[in-house]
């Protein structure tokens, strides 16, 4: 079966402590005032003292029909056979067509380069046999990532055990990340 | 005529662009493509100290924070590229937090200090002229000989916070004689360390995340206050789905994962006195625990007699039946229960007796060295490591100006009362003080009420900073001694049970600065005290600390870890407790002996008047105290404290979140931008603590937010000599 690289992201064990988001600017040199992952947080909802607060990590979803790729006009945007997403730099004109196209807002202008810029599932280090510097550093081990095809992987044990979801698939992209709100007492050992 | 520098020279963004390490980050930055494949690593673990294509791994000891992570650091040609968490460390198993991340920032941030600098101007002018080593070391032991003569050593001041170096500093102040010493104990957990002494004899049980099934946090926000491997363990906690209760009066994102409880500030105190009513009243304690390890228990039994759930109430604003509940559920999930023994806890005079209930509620779970509960002392079972001979000190002569033993006499000597200190130098009582040497801590941010801080730094003859920043109390220092920061430079070990772990280089020092291993070395030197500190360099040192073991420097370099075989665990003191009775004292013979209720009592709280606040302070998990304001990566996840106002308080006020707002108190004022939200209660004000810094040498976090300590208010528990930060109160309004 072909490889389909995505993330799982379990919700209810993440603190918001951002290490995913330092992590990241090191390993790929992210510019100041940009990054290419985030964790959003609701803040309190709800009224005092009857609250809750939720926080949900994300970066680009290496969509399966990625809209950024489509608007592309040089084909500097391109899907790898194992689904990452990426751009070529020598292509990109730094036009931000994927920048506005893209429903997530996972991707910027690098100010460095000129060129667009997002999360490339840290493949210097998949090259490497290692996990993405997000998932390697979270606290909470929220973050996975993996083959979702392959059913021996973390993430697609993690899919086959608990309800998930995906964000805006009304967009139709069909993102490969998937949430998991519900808690994960303990993370399946897998590729 | 030496050239004179200004801060704005000093610490130019343009200095550090043009400086042969920016370009050399830079290069290596522009030459990794993102998809040029580099040779195969496999598991870094492996790889450690491999020189694949100029890439190197090197183990250390993460010093973002104090809680000494395990770091594998990732040094292409010469720069650090990445830090990343040891997975065999047990103090975080392989993660890191978000400062821990950002490391790299704090090695190349353009605040450091670059090499010894001697002020050319008037204290807190900001001119500055570069100094030799030689001349600075040598400046500075003049000046503190001048003080011993003319004064005697008790008039200098030392002050150190926890690292790892920190042993030899309190060498070096034992050598010289000075009976005052200060440190950031009391401005933290003294409430909590005294509160368990007294009851155990242990002054910071351990807590088995691991096994327990209710656990009650009354000050301790491991989501937002990171201790990284105890974090990680209240996140799998709440995931198996044990029980996690949270008092605070504000929602913090560990409250986000637990049941809140909105407590009244000040009030913890009466929440566990009444948990503890239920637990003696319904007969939930454990009975035969309680007859074999402790005393006192009937003395408790008539004090709390009318701690009621309902009196409770009244105190806290927490209905009455969830205080019943809540105890019942305790005592049910006993001994795998803990009230968890806190950090700072509510923050107030009354905290000593907030944790002496607390700990006393843990004595009727039984929860003692078993599954899920307390943990021992573990001293005991840590690897020792060598020690270096050294000459007998010399008798520390004079009253301590800390007021510790005779003002304070049941705070431990060891703990000290740090903002007592700050004001004997105002008072000049019961001596003048006359100089301070300070390593890495910033007592103008640190302690309440700042402007008394910087009157009394004014005030002195000689002011010293050892830091690799110039901190805000560097900026009035007189000199700054420069230290490497963390990724340059060997400390002392780190045992931690049967292992010991190394920091060390993982890069020689980019600039002039030393080690504070060989500052402290050098300064005994000059201060003719050279034979206290008696290693010829760092690596002398750690071979003497090695001397016990059959494993080399070099060795332990390559590995970052020795774990000493055949080390047998000693259990056979854990229920030996190191109190007046020898057993857990629920009724203290300490507090007996000093005339005072033995078991915990209630003391009522101040209230806020009409149109105050109470005044909250608090941790963000990206940001450690006062020191890493400055750190660009952070200040990207975290840029600024906002104050947190409750909805309908901003409505009254006309404010939402980032409009400015002005809060007063007693003793200062500031300006800040308001965040609007649910999760604080409407009596209450919050902000993150250390921001607000007026150094002009911190680039980047200079006139960021605003300072907790120049509206906290000086207060000292006359028990444990802890500052009640939350006692102060505020008005708020729209600016």
């Amino acid at each position: 079966m072909t490889v389909r690289m995505g993330f799982v992201i379990i919700t209810s064990r993440c603190i918001d402590c951002d290490a995913c988001m330092v992590a990241c600017r090191a390993e790929n040199e992210v510019p100041i005032g940009f990054t290419r992952n985030w964790v959003t947080d609701s803040g309190a909802v709800g009224k005092f003292p009857i609250v809750k607060q939720m926080f949900e990590p994300g970066n680009c979803m290496h969509c399966e029909k990625p809209s950024c790729l489509s608007v592309c006009p040089t084909g500097a945007t391109y899907k790898r056979a194992d689904g990452i997403v990426l751009v070529d730099d020598t292509k990109c004109i730094g036009c931000k067509y994927c920048i506005e196209a893209c429903p997530y807002d996972a991707r910027f202008l690098n100010p460095v380069t000129g060129k667009a810029d997002k999360c490339t599932f840290c493949l210097q280090r998949l090259e490497q046999g290692l996990k993405p510097a997000c998932v390697q550093t979270c606290l909470g081990k929220a973050r996975h990532s993996g083959d979702l095809n392959d059913p021996e992987s973390v993430v697609s044990k993690l899919l086959n055990r608990y309800p998930a979801r995906q964000l805006s698939p009304d967009a139709g992209t069909r993102p490969n990340i998937y949430y998991i709100d519900v808690p994960v007492a303990e993370i399946p050992s897998g590729t | 005529m030496p050239k004179i520098y200004t801060w704005d020279q000093l610490f130019s963004r343009r200095q550090f662009i043009k400086g042969g390490v920016a370009a050399a980050a830079l290069g290596a930055a522009a030459g990794s493509g993102l998809l040029h494949p580099k040779p195969g690593l496999g598991d870094a673990r492996s790889t450690v100290a491999s020189t694949l294509s100029g890439t190197k791994y090197v183990y250390t000891i993460c010093e973002q924070c104090v809680w000494r992570c395990g770091v594998i650091a990732r040094v292409e040609n010469g720069v650090v590229r990445k830090l990343e968490g040891n997975p065999d460390h047990p103090n975080n198993a392989g993660k890191l937090c978000p400062r821990g991340n950002a490391g790299i920032e704090t090695l190349y941030s353009p605040s450091r200090v670059k090499f010894p600098l001697i002020r050319a101007g008037a204290r807190g002018s900001g001119l500055w002229r570069r100094a030799s080593w030689d001349e600075a070391l040598t400046y500075t032991a003049e000046q503190m000989k001048k003080i011993k003569d003319k004064y005697g050593a008790k008039a200098m001041i030392f002050n150190s916070t926890d690292n790892l170096s920190q042993p030899f500093f309190e060498t070096l102040l034992k050598a010289y004689g000075t009976p005052n010493y200060g440190t950031q104990r009391s401005l933290c957990f003294n409430s909590m360390t005294t509160g368990f002494l007294y009851t155990y004899g242990v002054a910071q049980p351990g807590t088995d995340y691991a096994n327990c099934n209710y656990m009650i946090f009354s000050g301790r926000n491991l989501a937002e206050g990171i201790s990284n491997i105890e974090t990680q363990e209240m996140i799998d906690m709440v995931a198996r789905g044990a029980k996690v209760v949270v008092l605070d009066p504000r929602f913090t994102k560990t409250a986000a994962k637990a049941e809140w409880l909105p407590i009244r500030p000040g009030t913890d105190l009466a929440f566990f006195l009444a948990l503890i009513n239920v637990l003696v009243n319904e007969k939930l304690y454990d009975a035969k625990f309680v007859s074999q390890y402790t005393q006192g228990f009937d003395e408790l039994t008539k004090e709390v007699a009318t701690y009621t759930p309902q009196w409770a109430e009244v105190q806290t604003e927490i209905p009455a039946g969830t205080i019943r509940r809540i105890a019942r559920e305790f005592a049910a999930s006993a001994p795998a229960a803990i009230a968890h023994p806190n950090w700072r806890t509510s923050n107030f005079l009354n905290s000593f007796q907030a944790e002496r209930a607390i700990a006393v509620l843990n004595a009727l779970a039984g929860n003692w060295a078993k599954p899920g509960g307390l943990i021992p002392d573990q001293s005991i079972n840590t690897a020792k490591l060598g020690t270096l001979p050294h000459p007998s000190y010399p008798a520390a002569v004079g009253m301590r100006l800390d007021g510790v033993p005779w003002q304070f006499p049941m705070v431990p000597l060891a703990y000290g009362v740090l903002q007592v200190m700050r004001d004997n130098i105002l008072t000049g009582k019961p001596y003048q003080a006359k100089g301070w040497l300070i390593s890495r801590q910033n007592p103008v941010l640190s302690i309440p009420e700042r402007q008394k801080t910087i009157n009394a730094i004014m005030k002195l003859d000689f002011i010293g900073v050892i830091d690799i920043m110039a901190n805000d109390t560097a900026y009035y220092a007189d000199v700054i001694l420069p230290e490497s920061s963390y990724l340059e430079r060997y400390d002392g070990l780190v045992p931690i049970g049967d292992e010991i772990f190394i920091r060390q280089p993982v890069i020689k020092p980019l600039y002039d600065t030393k080690s504070s291993l060989m500052i402290y070395k050098e300064l005994a030197v000059k201060l003719g005290l050279g034979d206290f500190l008696p290693y010829q360099d760092e690596k002398d040192l750690l071979v003497q600390e090695l001397k016990p073991y059959t494993v080399s420097l070099e060795e332990l370099e390559r590995k970052g870890h020795y774990r000493v075989p055949n080390f047998k665990e000693d259990h056979s003191k854990d229920f030996a407790f190191q109190t007046s009775s020898g057993k857990i004292e629920i009724a203290s013979g300490i507090m007996a002996q000093m005339g005072k209720k033995a078991v915990p009592t209630w003391e009522a709280p101040p209230k806020p008047g009409p149109d105050e606040f109470y005044l909250l302070t608090g941790k963000t998990a990206q940001h450690s105290q006062m020191f890493t304001q400055d750190n660009r990566w952070l200040l990207e996840i975290f840029p600024e404290n906002k104050a947190w106002l409750h909805t309908t308080v901003a409505k009254k006020l006309g404010v939402k979140t980032d409009d400015m707002v002005i809060i007063e108190s007693e003793v200062g004022k500031i300006r800040i931008k308001v965040y609007v939200t649910e999760g604080i209660r409407p009596d209450s004000v919050f902000m993150v603590g250390g921001f607000g810094h007026v150094s002009k040498g911190l680039h980047f976090a200079y006139g960021r937010g605003a300072s907790d300590s120049a509206l906290h208010k000086s207060l000292a528990d006359p028990i444990s000599g802890s500052s009640a930060l939350s006692q102060t109160f505020v008005r708020v309004s729209k600016a």
